[in-house]
């Protein structure tokens, strides 16, 4: 079962800051600046915690893990969006 | 069964043991922990990765990093315990490197930050311990104690020719002459009723194994210590007699499974099933329920995920360049990046036509055992890619053994058309305006004659039959534009297009829009056979009841013959009546119809919709998606090949 987190990154080193966002962007969709929405199963978390762990500065650095609940039964209002618009993309597949 | 195999290494390698012979001690634990386990991953080779193997492979990165198994120099008497180059000596930390040694460690450990919300503070302050934080943090009181000084070696593999057992030790603690083998363990240790610590079977065997090993080795040793990375304690194993009984019959036990070729019978409701990160393959619960063996359970347990995580990906721009960048897929037309889409996404990358997929894509797809399916611009299946490799070679001996056996193919053919025909008419019941008796009645009684033809010649006139009543009858099931089409001329809209008029079952190429979307849908699903078939280690290319035919995946149309109406006309029907697919979508090329690019897309979307919707399993009660069941169908052939189960139950519907 996939969930819902939104990542959100506070890294005070440019090299380690690109690194972080490098990673991320293997994992979920770029929001805004530090924040990601990411659909991880279990495995995933743990695999994409992991990575992170290995480039932050633990002393100097942080990450949080907001977890949004279940991605199946997700709520329209889930996220709500002032301004630019937000879209919550649900396919089956993909197909470019 | 492996026995020529050794046989064959004997010769060359008379004097010593094979190395590959050699049994690691983890294999052992595992067989405690369940002998049909060890069957599946070192007899078979078969693996899957659950949350907890890969929480396990977390813990092991800092043991593992480095070394990478050098054993210490020749213990040339039981004193001496040299640490190699590149071990981690942690007592010896010179004071000048600690800082950066400090970083280090904390960048590895840290993984365990987020696990553990309770211990994190004490953690952070004992910064000072660095390098011997994890190893020691438990019971640094009682190391202290330890007049003489304590040497670490992480990775250390040693074997021993006697027991025929190789162990690597994740780290060995050498205090003066004794040497006390560490293993890191991913989860707690066991909780006995006063309190206590204690260990898993599976564990101490194999704590008794390195100890076994290390005496072999020349080494004083007489316990070992496990470390639980989820509480971060530390458990020590005494060897007793008793341990050593239990590992000595556990040797024996995993030798004799090894030679026999004979999977052990699953476990019976076992509270080990559900978190087996093998559950998926080993099927226990539905094994027992299917091979008529004593006390079948009551209910299956829905052990199994219910759905894929991941979806396949299709590209379908004629021109688009497909490159890799970073965990991304990236797609471009005219060089502009279209979309990326993230590998960990993605379970399928599947061309349509004229796309180029760069190799390092290509190298990347493979390495996550994502297939790569290539289809023409008109979707005509060519075939599939695979880094997946032959998962299960046992198996495989044992298909192309049986599918010379003309009596077993034709009982699985038979069973096959079966489910096909009963399948068909279950579809037209619930699709149909106004079903037709007759057709019902008939199509009931051919797949009953099916279940006694003589010859699969015979079955396949039944086949014919059936599907020629069945597609009869299609057009009833189509609910959109073809109300006035029962005179049997073609319903033409105003701009010339073809609409969904459906009259008979015709292809290469398919004539008319119905047509052409079936035709798709078999394509797509003899693809996602063809790679149920390979993940599961069967040749897809050798059938029992379709012929062999070279580039033909004859076992991957075998298995979807009860699929067809279920899946594949079912998501025609579903396109067309939920107009998802319309007349706009098709263009016509002399005799010939193709699908338009955009028609493709949506087509697609349904295609997997259908593949990710829930259906429940009729012997096993629970629900999966179809993409599942394709593969845990699969795997039930894989153990009627195998002999464990009786009877290949056709999947049908209720």
């Amino acid at each position: 079962m996939r969930r819902i987190y939104l990542i959100t990154y506070d890294v005070c080193d440019a090299k380690r800051l690109r690194k972080i966002f490098k990673c991320l962007r293997g994992w979920g969709d770029h929001l805004q600046y530090s924040v990601f929405e990411c659909q991880l199963t279990d495995a995933d978390l743990l695999r994409c915690k992991a990575e992170m762990a290995d480039i932050l500065h633990h002393g100097e650095d942080q990450v949080l893990v907001i977890d949004l609940g279940p991605a199946a039964s997700r709520s329209a209002t889930l996220v709500q969006a002032i301004g630019k618009p937000y879209s919550a993309m649900a396919a089956p597949c993909f197909v470019v | 069964m492996i026995q020529p195999i050794e046989g064959a290494h004997s010769t060359t390698f008379s004097s010593d043991r094979d190395p590959e012979d050699l049994l690691p001690a983890r294999m052992i634990n595992e067989l405690v922990y369940c002998p049909r386990l060890f069957y599946l991953m070192h007899v078979e080779g078969q693996f899957a990765e659950s949350i907890d193997t890969i929480d396990g492979g977390i813990v092991h990165r800092r043991v593992d990093n480095g070394t990478g198994g050098l054993a210490p120099a020749e213990p040339c008497a039981t004193q001496s315990f040299i640490p190699s180059a590149d071990e981690d000596p942690a007592v010896i930390v010179p004071e000048a490197t600690k800082p950066k040694k400090r970083r280090k460690s904390k960048h590895v450990q840290a993984a365990t930050l987020f696990g553990d919300d309770d211990d994190d503070g004490s953690e952070a302050g004992e910064q000072e311990a660095c390098e011997q934080q994890s190893d020691q943090d438990s019971d640094a009181s009682e190391e202290a104690e330890d007049l003489p000084k304590t040497i670490h070696a992480r990775s250390v593999t040693l074997s021993s020719e006697s027991l025929g057992v190789i162990a690597k030790l994740d780290l060995a603690e050498a205090t003066g002459s004794v040497v006390t083998p560490v293993d890191y363990k991913r989860g707690r240790p066991k909780r006995m009723a006063d309190g206590t610590l204690a260990a898993w079977d599976p564990e101490r065997v194999q704590i008794a194994l390195q100890v076994l090993v290390l005496r072999d080795n020349g080494y004083q040793s007489d316990e070992g210590v496990l470390y639980f990375n989820e509480t971060r304690q530390r458990v020590r194993v005494g060897v007793d007699e008793e341990l050593l009984d239990l590992t000595r019959s556990a040797i024996a036990a995993a030798r004799q499974h090894r030679e026999s070729g004979q999977i052990p019978p699953p476990l019976v409701s076992s509270p080990k099933c559900p978190r087996c990160s093998l559950v998926g393959i080993c099927l226990p619960e539905e094994t027992r329920r299917l091979a008529n063996i004593q006390q079948p359970p009551a209910a299956v347990r829905p052990l199994i995920t219910a759905r894929d995580e991941r979806r396949p990906v299709y590209f379908n721009t004629q021109g688009m360049w497909i490159g890799k960048k970073d965990d991304l897929l990236q797609a471009k037309v005219e060089g502009k990046v279209v979309q990326e889409i993230r590998f960990n996404d993605i379970n399928q990358i599947n061309l349509f036509g004229n796309i180029q997929l760069s190799t390092q894509a290509i190298q990347t797809a493979l390495g996550r055992d994502v297939p790569i399916g290539y289809f023409t611009q008109k979707g005509y299946y060519y075939g599939v890619s695979g880094g997946l490799g032959v998962k299960n070679i046992l198996v495989r001996r044992q298909q192309f053994r049986l599918a010379d056996d003309s009596e077993f193919c034709l009982d699985i053919a038979r069973a096959l058309v079966h489910g096909k025909i009963r399948n068909q008419r279950t579809l037209l019941m619930r699709n149909h305006r106004e079903p037709d008796a007759t057709s019902l009645r008939d199509l009931k009684r051919y797949a009953a004659r099916a279940l006694t033809a003589d010859s699969l010649a015979s079955l396949l006139g039944i086949e014919g039959i059936a599907a020629r009543i069945y597609f009869g009858d299609f057009a009833g099931m189509l609910k959109v534009d073809c109300g006035v089409s029962t005179g049997g001329e073609g319903y033409v809209t105003a701009e010339k297009r073809p609409a969904f008029h459906f009259r008979s079952r015709n292809r290469r190429p398919p004539r008319d829009p119905v047509n052409a979307m079936l035709s798709l849908a078999y394509s797509l699903l003899t693809k996602d056979c063809l790679v149920a078939a390979t993940i599961v280690g069967l040749d897809p290319h050798l059938g029992f009841y379709h012929q062999v035919k070279p580039g033909k995946p004859a076992l991957a149309l075998d298995l979807m013959e009860p699929f067809r109406p279920l899946i594949a006309d079912s998501v025609v029907l579903s396109a067309i009546n939920t107009k998802m697919v319309t007349a706009d979508h098709f263009i016509c090329a002399g005799k010939s119809v193709v699908m338009s690019d955009a028609g493709r897309k949506h087509f697609l979307l349904a295609y997997e919709k259908r593949m990710d919707s829930l259906v429940t399993h009729p012997l096993f009660d629970y629900r999966v998606s179809y993409r599942r069941l394709l593969e845990i169908q699969t795997r039930l052939l894989a153990r009627r090949l195998s002999g464990e189960i009786e009877e290949y139950p056709v999947f049908q519907t209720r």
